[in-house]
Order: structure tokens, then sequence, then C-alpha cells
């Protein structure tokens, strides 16, 4: 064998995986989306509709839209309450600074069903959030302020997803070369002007990286909204799902997966793009 | 001194493949029977004494949803089971698809057990014959606190009354809340709506939506969310969670509006890929044996077809005011027009 045809076949062997998992999956519903149902079996019959459907139809554009509305609120709360987090933690030292952060994506290590119990059971009528407002006089009483709405979901959301913003902020803090800091100080910035200058600007790669994280994952979760939103907690999401199972319009579920992974794909491409353009 | 042959590969791989294949060929010589259904339809109370009568060895698969026991038997077109149970909504679906047909009700001789409601069941007929035996019944009641409630309400309009906004749940599902929200707007069938009947349908449960707390999704996340939120009334799954929410404390009660709930029967049937029909015969014949009944209400909550006073002793006295689903117009539509109320 030669060394070319080796490297096509270590090159064939690696890729196999990603290629069985990630690329068919992915071609099989967007091969799915073009088809149609009648009467109950899936036909093969390469057409728009699926397409035209979603995009017809308020009920679905509309949810989609407020999915999307969502995501960018979970997204703008969890970089507003993880980038002084990881500041915070960036600005310890040694040990201090490595326990603070392995505290701080701590809660990757639970299962994601555990949590979102945990949180309605705290932000319920009878929990810890409406006991610590009532113990502090800032309530009457128990409230229902907190939960089965879209606040809930917000709060839901911004607190699971955190950890996945404040890792690649406080990476792209530590990357930060120390002597730029201290230049920054022998010529006289002060600790703002320093923190707008240099540290906020170098960090912004990172930040949009979290940011990209929290919207991904957001735009994808079915399960926070039902569990946590009451009757309000509908998204795009969950009208996927639905055409899965009695619906059994695959296709038609397709479709809109298809326009979701565009839309992230997209919004992945600008994040990325933005970040580039910030690297020094 | 013996000297031992050696064993040949050739030797070695003809007896180990005797000795593994012996107990496929005396087990080839026994009965068997492949049993698909729902927990609780196969319990020892009627499955020992029925292996003990037959001799036969049984296997059992459970599915989680209808749609799952629909793939299972169209995937191999019903050659990997003999009996199984599914409620009369599904029987068109499975009798259009060739994966049964009609049985031979003299080989069921218990069927004379029937209570006399359970005898005659249009849903499950077709050209004059019957193609399944009815097993276990129940219903998707109204649930509620009987502490808030002194007498039981009447009408699922207690569940369109603003006095208890934000105290109600209802499940997420979309042909039961179709069926539901056509029941309470007075639609005479449910389960066959036109356009106009589906707007209708449709208003009425956004207006339901405005006052309750949420939906829930499942038999236990129901429960939960109704003890640990204040709740007075819930659109239930079944009757088991009603024992569910006494276990946690809520007096809980349930009641058959005068409008009607929807309610649910199971009947074991045979499938045409039934190995050993006879014997899947004698199974359904053990099923409707008096005792099965009993031990069926008394285990699992579901209604029985044989035994009355047994339902009665539960509280089972009501069948006649359930509304009997049937296969809906239009599935997809429904799930579309669900879609509508929740995103409205």
């Amino acid at each position: 064998m030669t060394g070319h045809a080796k490297r096509w076949l270590l090159f064939a062997v690696v890729a196999a995986l990603p290629v069985l998992f990630i690329l068919l999956p992915i071609a099989s519903f967007l091969i799915t989306s073009f088809f149609r149902v009648e009467g109950g079996v899936i036909l093969a019959d390469p057409n728009l509709s699926n397409y035209g459907a979603f995009f017809g139809n308020w009920t679905y554009l509309g949810t989609f839209l407020g999915t999307l509305w969502l995501c960018l609120q979970v997204v703008l709360l969890s970089i507003a309450l993880g980038y002084p987090v990881a500041w915070f933690i960036w600005r310890r030292s040694g040990t201090v600074r490595y326990a603070l952060l392995l505290l701080a994506v701590m809660p990757l290590f639970m299962s994601y069903i555990v949590k979102l119990y945990t949180l309605r059971a705290m932000l319920g009528l009878n929990g810890l959030l409406n006991q610590m407002l009532v113990g502090i006089g800032f309530l009457d009483g128990p409230s229902q302020f907190f939960l089965f709405n879209q606040r809930a979901v917000l709060i839901t959301m911004t607190v699971i997803y955190l950890p996945f913003v404040i890792l690649p902020i406080f990476l792209s803090l530590e990357r930060i070369p120390r002597g730029l800091l201290s230049a920054s100080a022998d010529l006289g910035a002060g600790a703002f002007d320093t923190f707008r200058r240099i540290v906020l600007p170098l960090s912004l790669p990172g930040t949009i990286a979290g940011g990209l994280f929290a919207f991904v994952l957001a735009l994808g979760d079915f399960v926070t909204p039902q569990m946590v939103g009451g009757t309000t907690g509908f998204t795009i999401g969950r009208v996927i799902w639905s055409q899965f199972g009695l619906a059994y319009n695959w296709p038609f579920g397709s479709a809109i997966s298809a326009v979701l992974l565009a839309v992230a794909l997209l919004i992945i491409g600008l994040g990325g793009y933005a970040a580039s353009r910030r690297r020094v | 001194m013996i000297k031992l042959k050696p064993i040949s590969r050739r030797t070695f791989v003809a007896g180990a493949a005797a000795l593994i294949a012996s107990p496929a060929i005396v087990r080839a010589q026994e009965k068997k029977l492949r049993i698909l259904g729902w927990e609780g339809y196969v319990e020892p109370e009627w499955l020992d004494p029925f292996k003990q009568a037959t001799g036969a060895e049984v296997s059992i698969v459970y599915v989680g949803s209808a749609d799952e026991m629909f793939a299972k038997m169209q995937g191999s077109k019903g050659a990997d089971f003999d009996v199984v149970s599914f409620d009369t909504s599904i029987f068109p679906r499975y009798i259009d698809a060739g994966l049964i047909a009609p049985l031979d009700l003299s080989k069921v001789p218990n069927t004379a057990n029937l209570a006399p409601e359970f005898r005659e069941v249009a849903a499950i007929q077709r050209d004059g014959k019957q193609y399944g035996v009815p097993f276990g019944w129940g219903s998707l009641p109204l649930i509620y606190d009987a502490d808030a409630f002194p007498t039981a309400p009447d009408s699922w309009a207690v569940m369109w009354d603003p006095q208890y906004a934000q105290q109600m749940i209802a499940q997420d599902d979309a042909n039961n809340c179709i069926t539901w929200g056509a029941l309470a707007s007075g639609i005479a069938n449910p389960y066959n709506l036109s356009d106009a009947d589906f707007e209708t349908v449709k208003a009425k449960l956004i207006e339901n939506k405005k006052l309750l707390l949420s939906y829930y999704a499942g038999f236990d996340e129901g429960v939960t969310l109704f003890a640990d939120n204040g709740i007075k009334l819930m659109y239930s799954m079944g009757e088991p969670q009603v024992p569910a929410l006494k276990a946690k404390g809520v007096n809980a009660a349930l009641a058959i509006p005068k409008e009607g709930a929807p309610g649910w029967l199971d009947c074991w049937t045979v499938s045409t890929g039934a190995v050993d029909v006879d014997l899947a015969y004698a199974w359904i014949n053990a099923c409707l044996d008096s005792t099965t009944g009993k031990a069926l209400t008394q285990k699992t909550a579901f209604g029985n077809t044989t035994n009355t006073e047994v339902n009665t002793a539960a509280g089972m006295t009501y069948g006649a005011k359930l509304s009997w689903l049937l296969p809906a117009e239009n599935y997809e539509k429904r799930v579309a027009v669900w879609n509508e109320v929740k995103a409205a």
C-alpha cells in the first residue's frame, strides 16, 4: 500500500463516524422535508409544499419568531449575568480562581431534567424564591409571578445555560496577556479605561461564542418551555415534536427542523465572522 | 492406559451446535404464546393459572403508545405476536392493514361472562363479524379537589369559570383535547368534526387556555402539578390519577360531567401472524374468566368487562355516560388546530 492510499484509508476511518452519525441523519431529514404524507403514508414525491405551509401560516411562523425573540433574551440575560461572574473569577488568583471556576461549571455535571425539576420547585408558589421574598418583606404573600409564564422560561433557560456562557468568556479573559494590563496602567489609564479599551474588546470573541452557545441550546430546547412555561410555554421545538406522533407528518416536521437548522447556522456564521474580525 | 482420541475441530463444532440447539428442539414441541399489550393486562393473577392449565410458555411485550404498538405489528406483518390488545378506535386501522381477522367466538366460551353492554360493540365489528373481545376500560374524567367542591361539579363548564382561573390544568394531547373541547361545546359527535365545528372547538379551547395554570404531559406530571400548586380542577388522563393524588394528600375525586367524558375500551384480538391460534384463543378465554376481571379492577383501577359488582364497588358505574373513542375524522387536522390553540 502506498503512503497515499494509507492516508486515504486513515481519512475514511476517521470520517466514517461523523458521516454515519451526523451527516447522514441530517441529510435524511433534509430529504424527508421535501416529501409529503397522504393517508398515513410518506410519499417520496419531491415538492416544496411543507415549506409553503410553514411560511404561509402565522401559527408556525409566529411561533418561530417568538422563539427566536425568547432565545435572544436568554442570550442577553445570560451574558449580562455571566460576564461579571467570569470577570470576577478571572480577577482572583491561584487556587481560588480554579475552585471558583469549577463551582461555576458544576451544574453541568447534573442532569438537565433534575435541574428543571429543581428550578420549578424553587420558582413555585411554595418555593425558595417566594419564601425568601416574603421573608425579607418584599412580597406580602407568595406569588405566581415566577412560574408558568414566559418569565419562568427565561429565568430557567438562563440559569441552565449560564455555565456555557461563563466558560468561554473566562477563557478569552485568561488569554489576555497581563503585560497589556500593566502597560495600560503605566500609560495612565484608570481601571475603567483599561476595561473599556483593553479587556472588553479582547474578551469579545469569547463573549460572542458564549452567547452563541446559549442561543443554539435555547433554540432547540422544547422541554423547558413545556415544563415551566404554563400555557404560554409553546415554542417551535414543540411544533416540530407534535409532527412526529399522532399527526405522523414527518416531512412537515423535517421541513421546520431544516428552517431551524438554517437559521442556527446563519447565526453561528454571523457570530463567527464578528468574532474573527475582533481577533487581535 | 486409555488413549483419548483427540477431538477434531469439526466434531467439536458439530457437538457444540447440537448442544446449543437441543433446548430449541425441545422447546419447539412446547406451546408458546407471544403477547403484545399494555402494562397491567398480563398479571400473575390470571397468567399463572393460564400457564398451569395449558403448560404454555408466555412471552410478553409492553408498549408505551398506540403508535408504537401499531409499528411493532406492522413491522412484522403480525408474525411476531399471537395475541394483542388495543382500544376500539384503532380497530379499523388494523383491519385495513390486514393485521387482524374476524374471530371465531366459539373458541371463547367465556364471552358468555361479558356484561350486557360489552356483548355488542359496533366499533369492533365489520360486515357482521367480530374482530375483538372487550377486556378493560376507563375514561378521561374531570378530577377535582373535594375540599373545594363538597358536591361534584356536573358540567365541564366549571373549567370555563373565571373563578377558578390559574387553579386548573389540562392534559396536553391533541386528539384528547379536541374531543374534550367538542364535548364541552355540546357537539353531538366529537369524533367527526366539520370545519365549522373545528372553529367552535378552537375558540372554546383558547377561552379555556386563558384560565389554565398549565398543560401537563404524562400521568405523574399531572399529579405532581395538581398536588404542588393548589389545583382545584383537572382534565385528567385517567382513573389511576385519583389514588395517586390521594397518596400525595390531596382529597381528590372524579366526576363524569353531563356532557360526557372520553372513554376507551381495550379489546383482545388474534394476530393474523399467530403461530398457535388455539392457544391465543385460550388466552382470550382466560382473560374473560370472572376472577380475571375482579383482579384487573382491584389491582390496576381499570374497569373490567365481566364482573359488574367489582366495577360498582370500585365506583366505575358510569360506562353509559362515556363518549366511547371512535376513529377521528382527521388526526393531522386535530394536531394542527391544537397547535393553533397553543400558539394563540
